[in-house]
């Protein structure tokens, strides 16, 4: 990574819980991200409307190649799993 | 930034840097010196640079500095008067790698302190000024007062008395408290027939039995059901969902003791989706030809060899990521297992080709210890049954979230019977299936452990609110107290929040003057987020080349191999050796000179697992690496 220690403060609003995980909404239309419970440290019971914030730095494309795997995953994901 | 007393003796075999501008003249104290946790990094930058000839902490305590330093200079013994050189030869012992000597208990002593110790108890000495005073004090009075004064010889000393204790008792014999017979059935075929029946070695699967499975669960609205032998192992599947044994209790037998009977040569594998095609627990996708997925041989994993009934079980639209969605695919499954278990159980007898007896003892006089292994409980797929009434089944059992995660105790021997149904988290490579509890190497290696007396294993969930992860963890504390235990193992599978109660539960043993053990998958991705003074004893699972999550079933999880390493370190410390402060930064070095010790001290060889690159490389995982 090249820019892998460039971090940024990030704030989110918590918009969707699930028994599996948390959906949020990243402020300043800045993107959306869902994690499993395991991965949101929180010292209160979640409920949607809180805010998160975290440090992050800028997703970089690790090549110019697409993986074939994933493509295929992503395309029977579409169909509905056929 | 200076130090305290507290750090300085701590630090007291490391490098001694100035934090400031100090004159000569100035008697060099704690609050003069830098903090060694930064050293790393100032070397990292160039602003700090050590050779030979820096002196460590221990040594310039109380010594005058002849020369002005300026701030941060690494100090030498040009620059004083009055050092404490004689440390010098021990400095060395210290540091050697301690795993696997349990009766070491030299190691602990600091003999930094012996200089400064002459004042406690009996003797005090106060030299106000003075140059070139010798004092000759008879080697016998001075042993009392170092005994007294410094606590880690007191320590030494303790430990002989309960070395010696030991030897007395330990003709004790160990007490047998109960046995579980597993008697193995091999199975080298699996066909799809009329009715479920096993003849010889085949086993016949009723190919109308996924509709009855659906049926009896109202969440699941499709089921497949495949049989896959060694030679469709490059066959596409599903995200693996779970890997369990096929084995079953005998008439009336409760788990964890009687007999139990377990198919060899077949495992189930649960997969899923959901109506719209996501996957069950979909957190990005791990699905893909089942050979570049799957670390064989693990004990969580498939065996190379195995043949697997696999069930694509599909929920409701929208309920992969709620709490009935996994329990009912998992629940589905088990209908078919539970079909397997009851032919299983009027098998005749002259098909077991191999009976295997399992005692659990208790040794008297040996070191107490107890296994903790903390397993997910924030909801949906992080949850695991408790003592379902078949090994690894469901039905009987209870939900660890449901039990409020708190502390259980397991006998090992209802551990190994499949006392835990695993509805498994993310993170194929780290997640503890529900065979890895049937075959949970820890559990095994410290049961058998002659040397120590395994008293029980608790189960504790983590939950999701920092404040319920205290209030459980606290609970363990004071459980493990109530056990009055020597030594602790606390495990954990994955990483994410769960290191914060993995730190906590260690914390709430150390400060109870317990030795603990950490072992969890950590290296590069799973670094742990919090940290206490309690968390010096760690093991690493990870196996993986580059120390991440890799996608790989159950490469990163707990083997034999981690098993030894977490006993050998628990077995050192509860002797009283010392444990090496860890790298800054992962060196997957530490993990094989561990095992090197372990093995000189058992006097065997230990085999390593394979990583993944034993197995064919799927294409996702080559572009993963390829950034490295």
């Amino acid at each position: 990574m090249k820019y892998g220690d460039r971090l940024i403060k990030m704030q989110g609003i918590i918009v969707h819980i699930s028994d599996g995980g948390v959906a949020m909404d990243l402020k300043g239309r800045l993107g959306h991200l869902t994690v499993p419970m395991r991965m949101l440290i929180t010292d209160y019971d979640l409920k949607v409307g809180q805010e998160v914030e975290f440090n992050m730095s800028f997703p970089e494309v690790m090549s110019g190649e697409v993986n074939q795997k994933y493509v295929s995953n992503i395309e029977k994901n579409k169909r509905g799993g056929k | 930034m200076s130090i305290t007393i507290e750090t300085a003796k701590e630090h007291a075999m490391d490098h001694a840097v100035s934090c400031c501008r100090f004159e000569a003249g100035t008697i060099i104290e704690p609050s003069n010196l830098e903090d060694p946790a930064i050293f790393f990094d100032l070397e990292e930058s160039g602003l700090l640079k050590f050779d030979e000839n820096t002196l460590t902490i221990g040594e310039v305590l109380g010594a005058k500095l002849i020369k002005t330093a300026e701030a941060l200079t690494p100090l030498t013994a040009d620059m004083f008067e009055g050092l404490n050189l004689q440390t010098e030869a021990v400095k060395e012992e210290v540091k050697e790698e301690i795993v696997g000597t349990p009766t070491a208990a030299t190691e602990t002593v600091a003999p930094a302190s012996m200089t400064t110790s002459l004042n406690g108890g009996m003797l005090k000495i106060h030299i106000g000024e003075g140059k070139n005073i010798n004092l000759e004090i008879p080697m016998f009075a001075a042993q009392g007062s170092v005994a007294a004064a410094a606590p880690t010889a007191k320590i030494v000393e303790v430990q002989e008395t309960a070395a010696t204790t030991e030897t007395e008792i330990k003709e004790l014999p160990a007490k047998k408290l109960r046995t579980l017979t597993k008697k193995h059935y091999k199975i080298e075929n699996v066909v799809f027939g009329d009715e479920t029946k096993i003849e010889g070695t085949t086993l016949t699967l009723r190919k109308d039995i996924a509709p009855e499975a659906v049926e009896s669960q109202e969440l699941v609205t499709a089921m497949t059901v495949e049989i896959i032998t060694p030679a469709e192992y490059d066959t596409y599947s599903e995200t693996i969902m779970d890997v369990q044994p096929i084995a079953t209790k005998e008439d009336d037998n409760f788990l964890g003791t009687g007999n139990t009977r377990v198919i060899d040569g077949v495992i189930v594998m649960v997969t899923g989706v959901d109506e719209d095609g996501v996957q069950i627990g979909e957190f990005g996708s791990s699905e893909g030809i089942l050979s570049e997925n799957i670390m064989w041989d693990r004990p969580g994993a498939p065996d190379k060899g195995d043949i697997f009934i696999k069930t694509t079980v599909t929920i409701k639209a929208g309920t992969n990521m709620e709490r009935p969605g996994p329990l009912a695919a998992h629940t589905a499954s088990d209908f078919i297992t539970q079909e397997i278990r009851n032919v299983l159980k009027k098998m005749d007898e002259s098909l077991v080709v191999e009976t295997e007896e399992l005692v659990q003892f208790r040794r008297p006089g040996k070191k107490k210890v107890v296994i903790i292994k903390e397993i997910m409980g924030q909801g949906a797929m992080h949850d695991n049954i408790i003592l379902p009434t078949e090994p690894a089944g469901i039905m009987g059992g209870k939900p660890n979230v449901d039990l409020g995660n708190l502390p259980i105790v397991l006998s090992p021997l209802e551990v190994l019977d499949g006392g835990v149904h695993a509805l498994t988290c993310i993170g194929p490579a780290s997640k503890e299936c529900t065979r890895h509890y049937y075959r949970e190497p820890l559990v095994i290696e410290a049961m058998n452990d002659p040397e120590i007396d395994l008293c029980a294993v608790i189960f504790i969930g983590s939950p999701q609110v920092n404040s319920e992860k205290f209030y459980v963890s606290e609970r363990l504390g004071m459980t493990v107290e109530a056990l009055d235990v020597e030594g602790a193992i606390v495990t954990t599978e994955g990483f994410g929040n769960n290191h914060i109660d993995f730190a906590s539960h260690i914390e709430q043993i150390g400060m109870r003057g317990m030795k603990v053990v950490g072992m969890s998958f950590s290296a590069v991705q799973g670094a742990l987020v919090v940290g206490n003074k309690y968390m010096e004893l760690m093991v690493d699972n990870n196996k993986s080349e580059e120390g991440i999550e890799n996608e790989v079933l159950s490469c990163n999880t707990l083997c034999k191999e981690d098993a030894l390493r977490a006993l050998g370190m628990l077995k050192s410390a509860m002797g009283g050796s010392e444990v090496k402060g860890p790298e800054r930064k992962w060196n997957p070095n530490v993990k094989e000179t561990n095992l090197e010790a372990v093995e000189t001290h058992m006097g065997s060889n230990i085999d390593r697992v394979l990583n993944e690159t034993s197995i064919p490389m799927s294409e996702k995982r080559e572009s993963k690496l390829k950034t490295k």
